[in-house]
């Protein structure tokens, strides 16, 4: 008897303990799960690419971004020193400009489904806290291409705010650019190519 | 004996070609760098000839433009994707024999055994290449050069180049594109083969210069910036490892700047390194002599710099004939 209740007392602990770890889990998503939700967002969008159209794509991806990214972060690192010197109102065009690129791009480049699929590898953790997804895109007949998550916590959940593609950083290469073009023409000329590139982008 | 000479001949034109490159590059950047003379910010440490590199860089666009995307565009149209993938297979094929010597080169041992294989299965039951077996026996192509064993050996990539026709390389990266044209059986071949190489090349690269040319707001920084990562992971052969950790708080180290401003001194320091994007050549103020002289001397710099690690790599060698 006393066997039976100490039995019962045991699954009630460990059926409390269950629930409460799948609402802490429900609270705050991992950064594999960010990743995740991204890349399955991308997938579905690849599928349905000709059918959802450019500005499709576009409203598609836009919520999946925001979710996942922390653009402003990533503006902000992008032009690096040179943040500082913008007024404020600037500052918001930029991170205004720089969002409907990010997302752009997305909708331009992944438009197509030929059987592509993420497949994720490792996790680690970063000295100052952050977290590396690990990943990769399978493509039929070609060499996979390795994708590397850079995560940040923000608040009650991670954001993506680099991605490495093959050993190539985007937020690296996109520094050196935009520093590079603010020092040598300005900031009115930054926001001119970005909406170039962003009108190329829609129309294509 | 006939052959031979004639392979000897070849080579010695090879190396005369790039020393002429390198000739004109020093004259050219001494030039260049006196066209302008608008002020300069600073000097960056790993593209000092930007000036000179970005005039090159628009010819070899110019070139690629009316000559070289016409061309690989009406091969791309004209021949089926099989040709196209059976012409590629076979120059990979042959850029094998250089990959597997380099694997030596940088004690790769059982990586240089397995290309060893891919060659010769390739080379018979693939028909001289043109199928790619290995593939599907699970024996991956892998990416060696001369260029990746220097960096392997410890020699810094030096200075950014934009050379003529060939595009983005580094100091390093001229001796290492010598030793490769001279390992690879394509250079012995004859001009018309050597033409479909090249075309070749350019088909197969069609894709990432496209994006280039899509996603760039300012295609030269871009293309050196993704080279210079590009040639950095392949050396260390895709590795995750500490860097990409480092090079992520360095940029983050910016991101605190307007909190702590006596930190961004130090992160913009330690962006030196990799982060190329803070000078502008056009912008000097130095006298006309004082800059050729200078930018002269900065290019017999950093080929000394380049011929000590040469020495201090073949310093390790020895020591390891002597083990």
């Amino acid at each position: 008897m006393l066997l039976k209740i100490i039995k019962c007392i045991i699954s009630m602990i460990m059926l409390v303990m269950a629930v409460g770890s799948a609402i802490a889990e429900e609270e705050v998503a991992t950064a594999k799960q960010v990743v995740d939700k991204f890349q399955v967002d991308l997938i579905d969008v690849m599928k349905n690419g000709k059918k959802l159209g450019y500005q499709g794509r576009y409203d598609r991806l836009a919520k999946s971004v925001a979710d996942s990214h922390d653009l402003t972060k990533i503006a902000r690192i992008v032009v690096g020193q040179e943040w500082e010197k913008l007024t404020e109102e600037q500052q918001l065009k930029f991170i205004d400009v720089f969002t409907r690129l990010s997302i752009a791009s997305y909708a331009h480049n992944f438009k197509e489904y030929a059987g592509e699929s993420f497949v994720f590898d490792t996790e680690t953790e970063t000295k100052r806290g952050g977290v590396v997804v690990h990943s990769h895109l399978n493509i039929p007949d070609d060499k996979p291409v390795k994708f590397e998550y850079q995560l940040k916590d923000k608040g009650k959940s991670w954001r993506i705010i680099n991605i490495i593609a093959n050993g190539v950083s985007d937020l690296a290469v996109k520094r050196s650019e935009y520093t590079s073009i603010l020092q040598r023409e300005g900031f009115d000329a930054l926001v001119a190519i970005i909406n170039e590139k962003i009108e190329n982008y829609s129309k294509q | 004996m006939n052959r031979q000479n004639e392979g000897n001949h070849q080579i010695k034109a090879t190396v005369l070609f790039y020393a002429i490159l390198v000739g004109l590059f020093v004259n050219l950047s001494g030039c260049a760098t006196t066209g302008d003379n608008k002020p300069e910010v600073e000097v960056n440490k790993l593209d000092p000839y930007e000036g000179f590199n970005r005039r090159v860089f628009g010819f070899n666009d110019s070139v690629d433009s009316y000559v070289a995307k016409p061309i690989s565009d009406a091969y791309l149209y004209v021949t089926p994707k099989f040709v196209q993938t059976g012409v590629a297979n076979f120059f990979t094929n042959l850029k094998n024999i250089n990959v597997v010597l380099n694997d030596f080169l940088q004690a790769k041992f059982s990586q240089g055994a397995a290309d060893t294989g891919r060659f010769a299965v390739n080379s018979t039951f693939g028909l001289v290449g043109l199928f790619d077996i290995a593939k599907e026996l699970g024996l991956e192509q892998h990416e060696e050069d001369f260029d990746q064993t220097l960096a392997v050996w410890g020699v810094p990539p030096g200075s950014y180049l934009v050379l003529p026709f060939l595009g983005p390389s580094t100091t390093r990266g001229v001796p290492g594109a010598v030793f490769d044209t001279a390992t690879n059986p394509t250079s012995y071949i004859g001009a018309p083969v050597q033409l479909i190489s090249l075309l070749n090349t350019r088909a197969n690269a069609e894709g990432s210069l496209k994006f280039i040319n899509e996603a760039a707001l300012d295609p030269y920084v871009f293309t050196r910036e993704a080279f210079f990562q590009w040639r950095k992971n392949l050396a260390v052969d895709g590795k995750p490892e500490a860097s990409i950790d480092s090079d992520l708080d360095n940029l983050l180290g910016d991101d605190d700047v307007s909190v702590r401003p006596e930190k961004v001194k130090s992160g913009v320091e330690m962006n030196n390194n990799h982060d190329t994007s803070n000078t502008d050549p056009t912008l000097k103020s130095k006298d006309e002599f004082g800059q050729v002289s200078e930018s002269f001397g900065n290019v017999t710099e950093s080929f000394k710099t380049t011929v000590k690690s040469f020495e201090k790599a073949n310093n390790k060698l020895d020591s390891i004939k002597v083990k």
